[in-house]
């Protein structure tokens, strides 16, 4: 039985290249509260997500929406277990595989056949699952002779290919998805959707975040409204796109 | 998820496909296209030994037959012990496209220096042998212990690499500091000079752990046994010092994916 259950997660991440001591800053904080940061020791933390919960199981699809910085794409690296929240507590059961950047996590140099064993030494496969998936993942990436090349010779639509072949092969229990969809050409997306909608079914759990309303609606059962790091809206999915969809209208 | 200490570090050593990978692609990539591929490391070694060897060989009035191989295999070992401390600083911050996009064990990262730089010295390691081979100075009986001996030095460079990884993604200041203290602990290890040259200022020998470390891997190579003392210290600060590792482990491994 898969499970994802995120009970009440805070997280504030530091950014240190901002000088939060310097004197101007100091003095034009007089007064005034920050609403975004928390500024200590030179440090400013950015609250980047406030009392998040909710709970998944097997079968469920939640799209999460918002707009640009609201906290989606870090809310999927907790999912992920790359940031660990500094309160509350993510609970996982089954294996998750996160397709957060597609830029990210492929090396350059390396052709895309040596990326495969690399990435799915990531992903927690054994070598005999990588040399079986291989031809499958050339396969369905549609790179043909490509793939003895180096990745930096990629377009950024191969790349995805790749990237999104390698995660797709593997046997996720939950899988986590950021805006993977909007790059590749249209047949690949078809394909693509194609795939996901497959392994969805099988896997359990689906998060994925999404800028398009449409995508929220063919994939998901669930959707979560993330504003400035808070849960606006969370239910099911035609629900809660309707009024961000109305709130972004109403707003521009 | 696991935030035990100990298994964190147990999965690390389990993820090892990972980190040799790693470590591998590292040589491969610094070394692509070019003819002679590593073995640059030795060349680049062998003609710094002999050169030192020979210019201090002749300042320092030494015989060259017992000179060229204390040279030799000590630059050899110090080559080791400085790439780790000096890669290690960028262990956690030169692989933050990976952290940030997978939650693989952070400790497969400081493996990753660990192995990169073993293979480094695997290719140094030809000087050694030619040297051996040259001026005969090799015994069976001692040269057993090499390999604890590099065992115990390898465990005291991963703890030193963890501590390097962790705080110099939090404070950028620390590769820097690493670098000159190197540049320093090069100068007062016996690595150009026997230790009993230095016996007006033996303190230098004393505090320098650095100093046992090397006795521990080289005096094998030279054919002779290590100070006992060395071995005490060695295991005396692979205690003092993964103590300290897994003490930071436990507080700070969380916050590295938010440091780099």
């Amino acid at each position: 039985m898969t499970v994802l259950i995120v009970d009440d997660i805070s997280v504030s991440i530091p950014v240190f290249e901002v000088s939060g001591r310097s004197l101007r800053k100091a003095l034009a904080r007089i007064g005034q509260r920050n609403a975004l940061a928390d500024a200590n020791d030179g440090v400013i933390n950015v609250r980047a997500l406030q009392n998040i919960s909710f709970a998944l199981e097997s079968g469920d699809r939640l799209g999460l929406i918002g707009p640009n910085g609201a906290g989606k794409s870090t809310l999927l690296r907790v999912l992920a277990g790359i940031y660990r929240p500094q309160q509350g507590q993510v609970m996982r059961r089954g294996k998750a595989v996160p397709l957060l950047d597609l830029t990210l996590g492929l090396d350059n140099n390396s052709t895309g056949r040596q990326n495969i064993r690399l990435r799915g030494l990531f992903l927690g496969l054994s070598p005999a699952e990588i040399s079986d998936n291989e031809n499958g993942i050339i396969a369905f990436s549609e790179l043909g002779d490509y793939i003895d090349m180096p990745v930096r010779t990629y377009s950024s639509g191969m790349r995805m290919r790749l990237a999104f072949s390698i995660s797709m092969a593997v046997e996720a229990d939950i899988l986590l998805l950021d805006e993977v969809l909007a790059v590749g050409d249209s047949a690949f997306q078809a394909k693509a959707k194609a795939r996901l909608q497959e392994v969805s079914g099988r896997a359990g759990i689906l998060v994925m975040a999404l800028h398009s309303s449409p995508a929220i609606m063919e994939f998901c059962n669930k959707a979560l409204w993330l504003q400035d790091g808070m849960v606006r809206m969370l239910g099911e999915c035609h629900e809660v796109v309707r009024a961000y969809d109305d709130f972004m209208h109403g707003r521009s | 998820m696991q935030d035990n200490t100990l298994s964190l570090l147990i999965s690390g050593c389990k993820s090892w496909r990972l980190w040799t990978l790693l470590g591998w692609q590292d040589i491969r990539q610094r070394y692509a296209r070019s003819t002679i591929g590593p073995f640059w490391i030795t060349l680049s070694m062998g003609v710094m030994v002999g050169a030192i060897g020979l210019v201090y060989g002749t300042l320092f009035d030494q015989n060259m037959k017992g000179y060229l191989p204390l040279v030799g295999s000590g630059f050899v070992i110090w080559g080791l012990i400085s790439g780790v401390l000096n890669d290690s600083c960028f262990a956690f911050i030169n692989n933050s496209n990976y952290i940030r996009q997978s939650d693989a064990c952070l400790w497969v990262y400081v493996f990753q220096v660990i192995w990169r730089q073993i293979i480094m010295l695997a290719h140094n390691f030809v000087i050694v042998i030619i040297l051996q081979f040259v001026f005969g100075i090799l015994k069976l009986g001692e040269l057993i212990f090499f390999i604890p001996g590099l065992a115990l030095l390898l465990l005291n460079l991963t703890w030193m690499a963890y501590l390097a990884a962790t705080w110099s993604t939090r404070y950028r200041d620390i590769p820097q500091l690493i670098s000159a203290l190197v540049q320093i602990l090069f100068y007062i290890t016996p690595l150009m000079w026997w230790p009993k040259m230095m016996q007006k200022h033996q303190w230098l020998l004393t505090i320098n752990p650095f100093a046992n470390l090397v006795d521990l891997v080289r005096s094998p190579l030279l054919g002779t046994a290590a100070q006992p003392e060395s071995w005490y210290v060695a295991i005396g600060l692979a205690v003092v010092g993964w103590t300290l590792a897994l003490l930071t482990s436990a507080r700070t491994y969380r916050q590295i994916a938010y440091w780099i």
